[in-house]
């Protein structure tokens, strides 16, 4: 029962992180209708920053969350001016095979100039374990995680109440009806790609708390993420947000009550039973 | 053209006939050996480990040093005229289908008359399956499938013990701690991942404990890439062994440390392999990593026994700036075994190696290896000496405790609780 | 679709004719090897655009027919001692009827979500073959090494005759594809790709012939799968059913130029060679320069080829004529 609850709470945990990288790939999705496949890959740069600030400055990575968003926000903006705008007009496959080629340029090339091998933050602000009767609570994880429902709770905030948060959620409904608003929808996509890349920055500073840190490490986290936006549903941030718990629940509960070596699977058969009964996903339009 | 146009074009075909007339002018001549590595992409870590240990060890057979090595002290390979060995590397990505295209491309292409490699045990699968057909040996010093040595290959020997092997060695250790020690151990839990590696080394782990009398409580695969384990950590608690097994890979090894460390996991011992004493796992988890005890086939701390060891070491230090370890030490066996057996043959004709390969004789103080010596079984080609150690982790570094015989430090056992450390 | 004219059909016979006599004037096994390759990717490219390109249902998880094919013809030749040309048929019924049995629950999810399917389908497909006992589970089957023959569809000595059984399964697949898209069930499919209602209107039974598509490309696929096997002749679930096999395929397919028969080809005969032969010159240095080159390149064919590299080579001879 104890082992029970400790699942329990490390589902959440870990689901928590997975809500985080979802959002910002689901408000890239809603807004421009892309599927960036390099989002593991943003997730693993915003990782080395914080390795950098840590190792030749000296910045713990919860104080270097602000450096990291506005690093990744200008990255996304760039990427997004210089590459991904060029295919916007083009079929859909297009926009995905240019991230996957974004992707892996991204992973290679920091294993070329950072070198494969594998780091981590040793001495963070954070460190240690609470036992609350029994259920051990990772600090770092926890810690991680409420910058994560932080991080969440600002992006709702600023999608309801900026006008640039309405913009982005004006086309996101309805681009041709944005257009004709007066909205500049090419702004809106850069910023919403510099946004979206922003959150991912946030939670590699984060897990660089507690993960390890390598080229490849993106890898990991894509996959599980692409089923957690689709489950939640395209562009709805509440739906990537619940989808993200569900999924860390569901797999960590799963692969302890049945088998770990199918937790997986367990997630996907969730995805696929959802969309058969509801092909929007959770909360999608 | 411009004069300095002309003067450019001028200097390029100077150096094209410089290049083209070099290795006529020097008149020396070359053996060239096939690697098949995964050089690039999420094992390229690894990968580049183990082509450190390969360069160093063709480094010590071309030139002139002063070890007990086979072929250390001339340069080059003496029967043949003191012919060099060159390895030419090829990039395997870990994906099987690769190994089996590069083997055959360094095969007919770059011409080598040997191949060595190839980490992963479904691409040395491959490798060796074209090697076979072109009848070229392949000399196998990292891989540990059992399978490998099963197919009684004519031209495919493998220095390394296998996943059987280390398997009964960790049982016996087992049977030891009780009886020279008196630290009873009767349930084990089998955590492994689920690939090739993993699944092989849970299965032969299965036959020793029935073998042995140990009790698996639990048997755990879990997929390599997992982002978190957690659950796999909650099972193993829920089994409460006396000691856990687990086969990792580098990825998993550190993650699974960070979580038994959070979650509190403490039995009498971890016995884990392969990731854990990748070059990369101590740097990452530092003092975490404490304690784990861990099969392997090198230990740093071999050098007492066989000064050697500790020249090779120094060495690799002074040439890398990064300790030596296992991953690199296996791999550096390969190329002495096939220079030794190229003099011994005093040709690179694949049948006449093949049969010098058979009366290979390595005594044990001229490896840097754990082993008694190299010496391959007629039928399955596998080094009959080969064996495992177990190291532990103490301060940070790895120090061989088993066999109690050859041990530098005394074993620390039971595992000291997380929270008791520092 | 128009039919072909007679100068097309003059060209493709010449490229036919090259690719015959191609391997009897290069002697390079690796040459030959990427060559297969570029065939068993294209092959698959096709499959991919019968579903993909004509019926625009985007499949990320083709890795899973690719899969079963290698594995059906293997448990069948290790198991049984069924000839592979049965395990080639046996798979590619196997992957059609599970394409059909996981396509009609998904009959009604669109674009993304049908993409996502498609992942989480092949994913659980693997996962299950990597625990399934029977089939090897994560240590996977080695194909036993028969006396070569066209019988056993194994061969030792050359890869010669690899090379003309892939060209012909290339063939083949190229022949389904050209008939789906001229026949009625091509019309069909484009009236589905264009709008799911008014493809109802028009009376298209849009579940059906959906599933149509997925069938025909679920066998094809498998088919490559048997012949992977065959060739390499060690599977596990790592090489033959993870994800980026399914990335390739697609990538092959769009950036070739997906809705058009040979696309898919010419796309793999770009992508394959890129990244063999870009392995073997630069993969060795350990830095990964091989395969920034090839993000590098995707990247950029697809930000100014987003129709594909076929789609500017027909209207480069448009504007010639």
């Amino acid at each position: 029962m104890e082992q029970l609850a400790q699942q329990l709470v490390n589902g959440i945990l870990i689901g928590l992180v997975y809500s985080l990288l979802a959002i910002g790939l689901t408000l890239i999705w809603g807004v421009m209708n892309v599927l960036n496949f390099a989002h593991g890959e943003f997730l693993m740069i915003g990782m080395f920053i914080s390795y950098w600030l840590y190792s030749l400055a000296g910045i713990d990575p919860l104080l270097s969350i602000p450096l990291n968003a506005v690093a990744l926000f200008l990255f996304g903006m760039f990427i997004y001016r210089f590459v991904i705008s060029k295919v916007m007009k083009g079929p859909a496959l297009a926009q995905l095979v240019v991230t996957f080629g974004i992707s892996i340029f991204l992973a290679n090339f920091a294993a070329l100039i950072w070198t494969p091998n594998f780091r981590s933050i040793e001495h963070t602000l954070l460190s240690g374990t609470w036992d609350i009767s029994g259920v051990k609570l990772s600090i770092p994880k926890f810690v991680t995680s409420i910058g994560s429902v932080l991080t969440s709770l600002g992006v709702f905030w600023f999608l309801r109440n900026t006008r640039i948060g309405k913009a982005i959620l004006a086309v996101e409904m309805d681009r041709e009806a944005a257009v004709i608003m007066g909205i500049n929808t090419e702004r809106i996509n850069s910023l919403s790609f510099g946004i979206g890349s922003a959150l991912v920055g946030v939670a590699g500073a984060l897990l660089a708390t507690n993960y390890y840190i390598y080229p490849f490490v993106g890898g990991s986290f894509s996959l599980v993420c692409f089923c957690i936006v689709a489950l939640g549903g395209f562009g709805s941030i509440e739906g990537a947000f619940i989808a993200g718990i569900l999924v860390g629940v569901v797999q960590t509960l799963g692969g302890y009550i049945f088998d770990p070596a199918y937790k997986l699977a367990i997630v996907f058969a969730m995805y696929l039973i959802t969309v058969w009964i509801r092909p929007q996903g959770l909360r999608g339009l | 053209m411009t004069r300095r146009g002309v003067l450019s074009v001028l200097a390029v075909s100077a150096m094209c006939l410089m290049l083209a007339s070099g290795p006529a002018m020097a008149q020396q001549k070359v053996i060239k050996i096939g690697a098949l590595y995964p050089l690039t992409g999420n094992l390229a870590a690894t990968g580049l480990d183990c082509k450190r240990g390969a360069d160093l060890a063709v480094e010590i057979i071309n030139g002139k040093f002063d070890l007990n090595l086979p072929l250390a002290k001339g340069e080059g390979i003496p029967n043949l005229g003191g012919a060099k060995i060159e390895i030419v590397y090829a990039d395997t990505k870990g994906d099987p289908k690769n190994g089996l295209a590069e083997a055959e491309r360094l095969i007919t292409q770059e011409k080598v008359v040997a191949l060595i490699g190839a980490y992963q045990s479904s691409v040395t699968k491959t490798g060796s399956q074209a090697a076979e057909r072109l009848k070229v040996p392949f000399v196998c010093s990292d891989s540990s499938s059992p399978t490998l040595t099963e197919r009684d290959f004519k031209y495919f020997f493998r220095v390394s013990p296998h996943d059987g092997t280390m398997a009964r060695n960790q049982f016996e250790f087992l049977k030891e701690l009780e009886t020279k020690l008196g630290k009873k151990v009767k349930t084990v839990a089998l955590v492994y991942e689920n690939t090739e590696f993993g699944a092989n080394v849970a299965k032969m782990q299965q036959q020793y404990a029935k073998e042995f009398g140990f009790d698996v409580v639990a048997d755990i695969a879990y997929p390599a890439n997992a982002s978190d384990v957690t659950s796999e950590v909650g099972k193993i608690m829920a089994a409460k062994p006396d000691v856990v097994m687990h086969a990792a890979y580098i990825t998993d090894a550190i993650l699974f440390t960070k979580t038994f460390k959070e979650m509190n996991t403490v039995p009498q011992g971890f016995l884990t392999m392969a990731g854990y004493i990748e070059s990369d796992y101590l740097p990452t988890v530092k003092a975490d990593g404490n304690f784990f005890t861990v099969r392997s086939t090198f230990a740093l701390d071999l050098a007492k026994k066989k000064p050697m060891v500790g020249q090779v070491a120094d060495l690799y230090m002074k040439k890398y700036n990064i300790p030596m370890g296992e991953n690199t030490a296996r791999s550096f066996s390969a190329p002495f075994v096939l220079a030794d057996a190229f003099n011994r043959a005093k040709s690179t004709d694949p049948e006449a190696v093949v049969k010098a390969l058979l009366e290979t004789n390595i005594p044990g103080d001229q490896i840097i290896n754990a082993w008694k010596g190299i010496q391959f079984d007629p039928k399955s080609h596998q080094n009959i000496h080969a064996s495992a150690m177990l190291v532990q982790i103490l301060d940070q570094a790895y120090y061989t405790v088993w066999p109690f015989d050859a041990a530098s430090r005394d074993l620390v056992w039971p595992f000291p609780a997380w929270k008791d450390r520092k | 679709m128009q039919g072909i004219s007679s100068k097309q059909m003059a060209l493709g016979g010449v490229a036919l004719a090259l690719l015959i006599i191609f391997p009897l004037l290069v002697d390079s096994s690796f040459g030959q090897h990427v060559m297969i390759l570029t065939f068993m990717f294209a092959m698959c490219g096709v499959a991919w655009n019968v579903m993909g390109g004509y019926a625009a249902m985007f499949s990320f998880g083709q890795v899973a027919f690719f899969g079963i094919g290698a594995y059906a013809s293997s448990f069948l030749l290790l198991t049984f001692n069924i000839s592979p040309w049965i395990g080639l048929v046996a798979g590619g019924l196997i992957s059609a009827l599970l394409a059909a049995g996981i396509g009609y629950p998904c009959s009604n999810l669109r674009g993304h979500y049908f993409a996502i399917a498609t992942i989480a389908f092949a994913e659980i497909i693997r996962i299950v073959f990597n625990n399934w006992k029977l089939m090897g589970a994560a240590e996977g089957i080695t194909i036993p090494m028969l006396k070569e023959s066209l019988a056993n569809f194994m061969f030792h000595s050359s890869k010669l005759p690899y090379y003309y059984i892939m060209l012909a399964f290339l063939l083949v697949s190229i022949a389904v594809c050209y008939w789906v898209s001229t026949s009625k069930m091509g019309y069909y499919f484009r009236a589905i790709k264009e709008s799911h209602e008014i493809a109802k209107v028009l009376g298209v039974d849009v579940v059906r012939y959906r599933l149509y598509a997925i069938m025909i490309s679920a066998f094809l696929t498998s088919m490559a799968g048997t012949f992977y096997a065959q060739y390499i002749l060690y599977i596990d679930p790592e090489s033959v059913m993870i994800m980026p096999i399914s990335v390739q395929i697609v990538l092959v397919a769009m950036l070739g130029g997906a809705n058009t028969v040979l696309g898919p080809v010419i796309g793999a005969a770009v992508l394959i060679p890129l990244s063999e032969y870009s392995r073997a010159w630069l993969g060795y240095k350990g830095t990964g320069v091989d395969m920034i080159v090839y993000g590098t390149l995707i990247t950029i064919i697809a930000m100014y080829q987003p129709e594909g590299v076929w789609g500017s080579i027909t209207n480069l001879m448009r504007r010639r004529k």
